[in-house]
């Protein structure tokens, strides 16, 4: 109890940030509500198959990126020796921010209709033609931006392999598919079923990539069906039932995702630099399998970058637009980046508060503030970009005049918002992991409040607290959710100018604007120093 | 039985050398000590094929190991940890060291209910392996070695991870199967009561400015 007095100040700032955060939600439940009114029916069988193709692309689009991932990841793990190995799996995080636009435009540059493959195609009479409008290109587009991510992911567990049970699969001269069936689908087995519901996650509300390569409404998930209930018909009490249901299948996949806990089996730390020697078969499909994603993941990355110093940078970098624009797009991402840093500081060195013992008796109130703090911020896993920007525009219209206002606003909390369970998900553990180690030497030492943060903490979580400032810089940089519904031509940021030169078939400076994006990217995420490995949700 | 002849190692990048030379005879037990890091478990490595040394030999029965590949060497090894894989059975674990597909004949399947037997877990027949104790699954790992039937056994320190009592069993059972199959045994520990409990030969590690060596006097 002597303790409870010292940790006031940041349990008040916690409980206010998480009073703040769940009235947020709270207000966008009854604004929907309200809109919705009386007009709100049950969802007729049109919302019911917009559902059902939801699910089944997302559902489509997990597996095809769990193949790729665990192909990748397997034969990365057994060529641990090849030039460009560690530049290669770190893009591999890199797809996780890339602002989705950018794969789109990339995608449709190398597999599109007149795209480099058709083109290589075309010398032998050949095409491929124009899948890429409609079910395969939502796919190829998901795939392009999850599988890496599984793959990372999924390496890092291959890695974690004890050496004795890679000696021993060679003492018992175990063959490549043995090997897989004993020793490494065990690896992997016990982090599928929480990337599988992470990646299902982002598909079912992906946006932008089915706004851009959906082709005609056949191919409508409820994230677009939303958008154009509010931007094309002014439907909004139609919208608000498709974002109630949107809203309702989140927080149930959501809870069902939660429920799987990435084992942390201990991951054996010492390199084992033994070369696997593979029959000479399966040692080139390896080769072939890292040449050919290297490809698939490089090439549209390639096309930008060629595509957008070939068009006309230099009268694109002296158009007051673009300059505003970009102007906008970097302030928004820092300022993005600030909050949700602050949301996630203040709500994490509340929490530890209830999980360290010197701190807080634990009683049955402590656990109920921690579980309270925990949701307020990973609430926001469960809603998608569309229905937050919905929920501030309806906000914005209730109590000002113009929403476009607001937007600014709007733009950066939303963004900060959506990053939040991320920030969560690696700060927490990071300072729990300080304060339960250190408490009692920097107690007894007397280490406190700013000294306590410069000798002890900072240094101990740099590393985290830099790459969530990354992560959130991107997504806010990339994101196209939010903008979409409050870009116009006075407030725009780049992926929504980038989306109107793709629409008008600017295609020359639409690929220098994305190559502004990816190079913006680029560099903020793999500056990052020391990049913190693998997964989130970890 | 297994005779090193002058076997020299150096880590890739490194200067210092590891010299090695060793005989054991069948049904002897050699103990290797010496701190952690200073090679034991190289010799290991290279005896059982998971590293080449630069120049030397090894052999077992007189003919040389070179150029076998890890799964050709007539020996058995076992860890301090990880033996078994995890999310398959205690008996399934041992049928690998008979035939890697599993698809054991009756015969076969027979000797593995004996070592099972013999390691005194024939109950755990069923069990995953992760639901076993850690002293379950070095004596799970054991009946494997029986049921591989090799000449030589390289032990490397597969006793450490254990309780004193667990520790103890362990000892007793692995000097009844060395005596009973007279195996040339090669045991490298950092617990010189190790040696003594199994009635082991000793030897050291002498540590010269250029070079680590193992020799036995």
């Amino acid at each position: 109890m002597f303790n409870r007095k010292r940790f006031t100040l940041s349990l008040t700032l916690g409980i206010l940030t998480a009073a703040v955060l769940i009235g947020i939600i709270a207000l966008f439940l009854i604004l929907l509500l309200i809109e919705g009114g009386s007009d709100l029916t049950a969802p007729n069988k049109k919302i019911w198959r917009i559902l059902g193709f939801t699910a089944f692309q997302a559902g489509l689009s997990t597996l095809l990126s769990l193949a790729i991932g665990i192909t990748l990841a397997w034969a990365l793990s057994h060529k641990s020796l090849f030039f460009g190995r560690s530049v290669l799996i770190a893009l591999l995080s890199v797809a996780m921010v890339l602002p989705t636009l950018v794969a789109v435009l990339g995608l449709v540059t190398v597999w599109g209709r007149r795209g480099w493959f058709n083109e290589v195609l075309s010398t032998l009479d050949l095409t491929s033609g124009t899948w890429i409008y409609g079910l395969g290109g939502i796919l190829l587009a998901h795939s392009y931006l999850n599988a890496p991510f599984m793959a990372r992911s999924l390496l890092q567990r291959l890695e974690g392999i004890p050496a004795e049970q890679r000696k021993l699969s060679q003492s018992l001269g175990l063959t490549p598919w043995q090997r897989f069936r004993f020793v490494e689908w065990a690896a992997i087995k016990g982090s599928l079923p929480a990337l599988c519901s992470t990646v299902f996650l982002l598909c079912f509300t992906s946006f932008a990539i089915v706004l851009t390569l959906g082709g005609s409404s056949k191919y409508n998930t409820l994230e677009v069906a939303i958008y154009e209930a509010i931007k094309l018909d002014f439907d909004l009490p139609h919208a608000v039932i498709l974002a109630l249901m949107q809203l309702a299948v989140c927080a149930l996949l959501v809870s069902v995702a939660s429920t799987f806990r990435l084992s942390s089996n201990a991951i054996d730390q010492r390199r084992f630099n033994l070369v696997w020697k593979e029959p000479r078969l399966t040692a080139f499909a390896q080769g072939l399998i890292i040449v050919l994603f290297a490809a698939f993941f490089l090439a549209p990355l390639v096309a930008i970058l060629t595509d957008g110093i070939n068009a006309d940078l230099l009268s694109l970098f002296s158009s007051s637009l673009f300059l505003k624009t970009s102007f906008n797009s970097l302030a928004l991402a820092t300022a993005s980046a600030f909050l949700t840093i602050s949301l996630a500081m203040l709500l994490v060195k509340a929490r530890v508060n209830t999980l360290a013992p010197l701190r807080l008796k634990q009683s049955k109130s402590s656990l109920a503030l921690r579980q309270v703090l925990s949701f307020s911020g990973s609430v926001y896993l469960a809603v998608p970009s569309l229905v937050m920007a919905f929920g501030f525009f309806l906000l914005a219209r209730s109590l000002f005049s113009s929403i476009y206002l607001v937007a600014p606003f709007a733009l950066v909390i939303a963004n900060a918002l959506l990053a939040l369970p991320f920030a969560l998900a690696v700060l927490g553990p990071a300072i729990e992991k300080v304060t339960v180690k250190d408490d009692r030497l920097a107690f007894s030492l007397g280490l406190s409040g700013w000294s306590r943060w410069r000798l002890l903490e900072w240094p101990l979580i740099k590393p985290e607290l830099t790459f969530v400032a990354a992560l959130s810089f991107c997504f806010s940089l990339g994101d196209f959710g939010i903008i979409a519904l409050f870009g116009t031509q006075d407030f725009a940021t780049l992926p929504w100018l980038l989306y109107q030169k793709m629409g008008s078939y600017r295609t020359d400076e639409a690929a220098a604007i994305a190559l502004v994006l990816l190079t913006i990217t680029l560099l903020v995420f793999l500056a990052v120093p020391q990049m913190r490995k693998g997964n989130p949700h970890a | 039985m297994l005779e090193v002849k002058n076997l020299v190692f150096r880590h890739p990048g490194q200067s210092q050398d590891y010299k090695f030379e060793l005989s054991i005879a069948a049904g002897e037990i050699l103990g290797l000590t010496g701190k952690s890091g200073s090679g034991k478990s190289t010799l290991l490595d290279l005896i059982a094929g998971f590293l080449m040394p630069v120049s030397g030999d090894v052999m077992i029965g007189g003919q040389s190991l070179l150029p076998l590949p890890p799964e050709d060497r007539p020996l058995t090894i076992l860890f301090q940890k990880n033996n078994l894989f995890d999310h398959i059975t205690a008996a399934q674990n041992v049928g690998l060291g008979i035939n890697t597909s599993l698809r054991l004949t009756a015969t076969q399947q027979n000797q593995v209910d004996q070592a099972l037997d013999r390691v005194g877990l024939a109950a755990a027949a069923n069990q995953r392996a992760s639901s076993l104790s850690g002293g379950e699954q070095q004596r799970i790992a054991l009946a494997r070695s029986l049921v591989r039937n090799k000449p030589v056994l390289l032990l490397d320190e597969p006793f450490s991870a254990l309780d004193a009592d667990t520790r103890a069993e362990m000892l007793q059972l692995v000097r009844e199967i060395v005596d009973e199959k007279q195996l040339a045994t090669l045991m490298v520990t950092h617990d010189p009561k190790d040696c003594e409990a199994l009635g082991a030969t000793k030897t050291t590690l002498l540590q010269g400015k250029k070079s680590l060596t193992f020799a036995q006097k």
